[in-house]
């Protein structure tokens, strides 16, 4: 039986809210990805690379795990 | 919808239409006879290349933030997935055509079937793209 792939959940709608209710455009133009993308990784439907990871993690003043969390499959 | 998903709607659109009635015309029309349709495909290129640049101009105008900005890495994924795809269909289609080949049909046949494949590969690599833009993927 194969095992269910895991999911990597984010709290970057929230953070986007605490930090001043900013719009997914502004985080974009920050981290040099597009609206688009932006929204997909919201949603969960793209994993990012590390690299804009860290870029978003940076913008919100908090670490990767804390933006980013790893949820296993059952 | 991201001015790639527009770009890439746009080939889709006149490319199967241009080259449709293209490919239309040298099955059924004047070029029956077995003779290359020189002028009717020099007239589908110039049409295609005349529609995307108008289309696509147009999305540009109409957003020219999204139009500047450069690929980012999902857009880049999404085309190097895109291009996988088709690569397998022309790989695939060309091994077909090679194989009909060995039957020594008429050279019109020939031409006129490797540029359908490369059309169609195309097409398919464009149509894949804006599956992913609109899963989101």
């Amino acid at each position: 039986m194969v095992p269910e792939v895991g999911a990597i959940r984010n709290e970057i709608r929230r953070l986007r809210f605490e930090h001043g209710e900013m719009t997914q455009q502004q985080l974009a133009d920050r981290i040099h990805l597009t609206r688009q993308t932006v929204n997909a990784i919201e949603q969960g439907k793209y994993s990012p690379s590390l690299e804009a990871a860290f870029r978003i993690a940076a913008v919100f003043g908090e670490p990767l795990e804390s933006v980013f969390r790893y949820t296993e499959g059952e | 919808m991201s001015f790639r998903e527009k770009t890439a709607w746009v080939s889709v659109i006149t490319m199967s239409a241009i080259y449709g009635v293209y490919f239309w015309t040298a099955v059924h029309g004047a070029a029956h006879d077995g003779s290359l349709h020189v002028g009717g495909l020099l007239q589908a290129i110039v049409a295609l290349v005349a529609a995307q640049v108008v289309l696509i101009t147009a999305a540009a105008i109409a957003a020219p933030r999204d139009a500047k900005a450069p690929r980012d890495e999902r857009d880049r994924l999404i085309e190097l997935r895109a291009t996988r795809v088709a690569y397998a269909g022309l790989a695939s289609s060309v091994a077909f055509a090679c194989f009909f080949g060995a039957f020594d049909p008429p050279i019109v046949f020939n031409v006129n079937a490797l540029l359908f494949i490369l059309v169609a590969s195309e097409v398919l690599r464009s149509a894949y793209q804006i599956i992913q833009y609109r899963r989101g993927a």
